[in-house]
């Protein structure tokens, strides 16, 4: 089922180039050329309202204002033009989750809409999934595709922090100071050998994407 | 023009005068009158007591008993006085008791207040009345008239002489008995009026003057001194409107020096961004005219124009937040900022640029978030230039990376790598160390003077942070930012609304 996003922008042209763009990514909007007041009927299956601050009539917050009023948590990207302060301190006050200033591209806005829709890493229980990567954090085993494979404890340690965020850099140092052994010396290339053995066992269906000026990340997309 | 004249202090004291002394005056001459009178009633009753307690007055009266008591001619005595008999030497009068009034006229009465005397006046029955308790009653009159009858009952008290009533007068005062004898009460009354009128003259003279000059300020702009000379109300009140004045053109210079800014800033503005969209228009051009021949648009030019378009959008914003800095510390809102998701903001913002240009630009965040108290907007255009910068200095195919992590329990750091061609070490020191700039450089300068840094520099030391270049180990920048960390309890939505 499409994602249901509601638009609330006065303006014509930068209006249809929304939700233009929302539709190439796969989202279906509805767009509002006027602001007027949410009603409840209106929010299941609302995946996010995009408002425009500046409405004529309405003042946007207000919108923003009387739809937390009535308990409806769906989250709430505010658009200005104006790149200010305190518009930004009030909306988050009222309940807006994000902001974004104009200009924008269209492929930031998309993004950020993802970023605000996406729903929470797949992780039951102890179990982290990932593509063809299967976790168990209670009983440090690991499969992919079903078959199981052998890790030190520094390699299960270093691929479980990157299988947490999938598709997040994590950097050297970070790893370096939480994965490799304390009682014995690490640094950046100790850990870059770990890494490239890890890469070996997990083969060519798990991506352990190095990142650079970074570090490493646990790639989610399909090779 | 009567308004003006009733509302004017000099006529508002005389009007005031009046009101307070007439009413003054009338109370004196209410008292002064009741003291005559009784005086005159004491006078009178005074005198007919001695006279009925002569035994011949009962037979005199009782012979005429209708025009007994007529008032004597001095000096000769009246034919009623003496009936019969030769006359005799009489006794001396009695000293005038009447001083100045007319004198007393006597009325003899029948045991039925009934007088044979045809000018006798009526008595009423309270008049009667009043002679119950007393052999003497003194009648009512007004006590602004002269009249004054004292009602008195005969030591016989019987026959056509039973009672006898005498009319006399007050003694006469200014205006008949309506005013105190002597005018002389006129004097300090006409003294107060002609003092008020003395010392308010020079005052309503002085206040005249002083209008004059704050009207001759006002119409100038306020620019002129009032003059306050002497050490009075009046002269107070010219000092507390030049105070006054001066402190309205402060307030106008201040003013002025802001219009002044603003414009200066709005013409630079329009400079600053007539550029770039001149140079957009010309890659649109282009663009336009490769497709008009049926060419396929060249992708580079593309990119630019796009670059472009995002180098206007990042200016504007530059420019704002100048105009703010510029305005001082004031115009900052403080607050907590949530670190992660501003580097994810500014990452999204400019990876369609960076895209489009081929660059690789990568970022990491802590997995828990990070906050500092900052200005959200100047934070994250401070980030944004620095992010900017290794984007647009770089060459194509180059990578940039962003940053955010924990320095130590409570400091945090943001940095931003670039394998660019970076900027020479002799050039660093001056990138770094460059304070605030005039508003006149405020341009695309090809020797490192930008706007982006300057914005950075300034947000960084009105935050507290530290702003260290370095040359990368990739052979580009490094730019980090670092400073305090706050709790990030305080980012969530609750605490943010009740903070
Ligand atoms: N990452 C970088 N790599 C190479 N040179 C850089 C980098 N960052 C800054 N510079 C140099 O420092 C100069 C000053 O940067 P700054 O951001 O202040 O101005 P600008 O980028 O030229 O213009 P703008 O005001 O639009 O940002 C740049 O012109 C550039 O020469
Ligand atoms: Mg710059």
């Amino acid at each position: 089922m499409p994602e249901r996003i509601l638009l609330i922008e006065d303006d014509q042209e930068l209006g249809s180039q929304i939700v233009e763009s929302l539709k190439k990514a796969g989202f279906e909007p509805t767009w509002w050329r006027t602001g007027r007041h949410v009603e409840a009927q209106q929010l299941p299956g609302l995946v996010l309202i995009i408002l425009d601050l500046m409405l004529p009539q309405t003042y946007g917050l207000d919108i923003l204002k009387e739809l937390r009023s009535t308990g409806a948590e769906v989250p709430v990207l505010v658009l200005s033009a104006r790149n200010d302060t305190a518009d930004k301190v009030r909306a988050l006050k009222l309940g807006a989750d994000d902001y974004m200033t104009k200009p924008f591209w269209p492929e930031e806005l998309v993004e950020r809409v993802r970023a605000r829709v996406r729903r929470p890493a797949m992780q039951r229980g102890d179990a982290l999934e990932i593509g063809k990567l299967r976790i168990d954090l209670a009983s440090r085993g690991v499969s992919v595709e079903g078959g199981a494979i052998e890790l030190t404890r520094v390699e299960f340690d270093l691929l479980a922090a990157l299988a947490r965020r999938p598709g997040v850099a994590v950097t050297r140092g970070w790893l370096v100071e939480h994965v490799l052994d304390p009682d014995r010396e690490g640094n950046e290339r100790t850990l870059d050998v770990h890494v490239s053995r890890l890469r070996k066992k997990l083969g060519a269906g798990v991506r352990v994407e190095t990142v650079w000026g970074i570090g490493y990340r646990l790639g989610t997309e399909a090779p | 023009m009567k308004l003006r004249f009733l509302g004017g202090l000099r006529s508002r004291l005389v009007i005031v005068t009046i009101l307070v002394t007439v009413p003054m005056v009338v109370l004196l001459m209410w008292l002064d009158g009741r003291a005559r009178h009784r005086a005159a009633a004491y006078a009178l009753s005074d005198g007919i007591t001695r006279r009925l307690q002569h035994p011949e007055e009962r037979t005199r009266c009782e012979a005429s008993p209708s025009t007994w008591g007529r008032p004597r001619p001095h000096g000769r005595p009246r034919p009623a006085d003496v009936p019969d008999g030769p006359p005799r030497p009489r006794p001396r009068p009695p000293p005038p008791m009447f001083p100045m009034g007319a004198p007393p006229v006597s009325y003899a009465y029948d045991e039925h207040l009934v007088s044979a005397n045809p000018a006798a006046p009526l008595l009423t029955a309270a008049d009667r009345r009043k002679l119950d308790e007393s052999s003497m009653a003194v009648l009512d009159r007004p006590w602004y008239g002269d009249d004054v009858d004292v009602l008195v009952r005969t030591p016989w008290g019987s026959g056509p002489c039973s009672f006898v009533l005498v009319h006399g007068t007050t003694t006469p005062g200014f205006i008949g008995a309506l005013l105190p004898a002597s005018p002389i009460w006129l004097l300090p009354l006409a003294a107060v009026l002609l003092a008020i009128l003395i010392a308010v003259g020079p005052m309503v003279a002085r206040i005249r003057r002083l209008t004059a000059a704050v009207q001759r300020s006002a119409a100038h702009g306020f620019s002129g001194r009032i003059p306050a000379d002497g050490h009075d109300e009046v002269a107070e009140l010219a000092r507390a409107f030049d105070a006054a004045s001066r402190e309205v053109q402060a307030q106008l210079a201040a003013k002025d020096q802001r219009e002044k800014t603003l414009r200066e800033f709005l013409s630079n503005t329009t400079h600053d961004v007539m550029i770039p969209l001149t140079v957009l228009h010309a890659h649109l051009t282009t663009l336009r005219e490769a497709h008009a021949s049926g060419r396929a648009p060249d992708p580079l030019i593309l990119t630019a124009a796009m670059d472009e378009a995002h180098y206007i959008g990042a200016l504007l914003h530059n420019l704002a937040i100048a105009a703010k800095l510029d305005a001082g510390a004031p115009g900052m809102i403080k607050g907590p900022v949530d670190l992660n998701a501003l580097v994810t903001r500014v990452v999204s913002r400019h990876a369609p640029i960076a895209r489009q240009r081929a660059i690789a630009l990568e970022h990491a965040i802590p997995e828990k978030a990070l906050a500092t108290e900052a200005d959200v907007t100047m934070l994250e255009q401070a980030v944004s230039n620095v992010l900017y910068n290794a984007i647009r200095h770089n060459r194509t195919g180059g990578h940039v990376a962003l940053i955010l992590e924990p320095r130590s329990q409570t400091r945090f750091r943001v940095r931003v790598i670039d394998d660019g061609p970076g900027i020479p070490p002799e050039q660093l020191d001056r990138v770094a160390q460059r304070g605030e700039r005039g508003h006149a450089a405020r341009t695309r300068a090809p020797d490192g003077q930008g706007l982006g840094l300057d914005i950075a520099h300034r947000v960084a030391s009105l935050h507290g942070h530290k702003l260290k270049f370095a040359e990368s180990e990739y052979g580009g920048l490094e730019v980090e930012i670092e400073g305090d960390q706050i709790d990030p309890s305080s980012l969530r939505k609750d605490s943010i609304t009740s903070a």
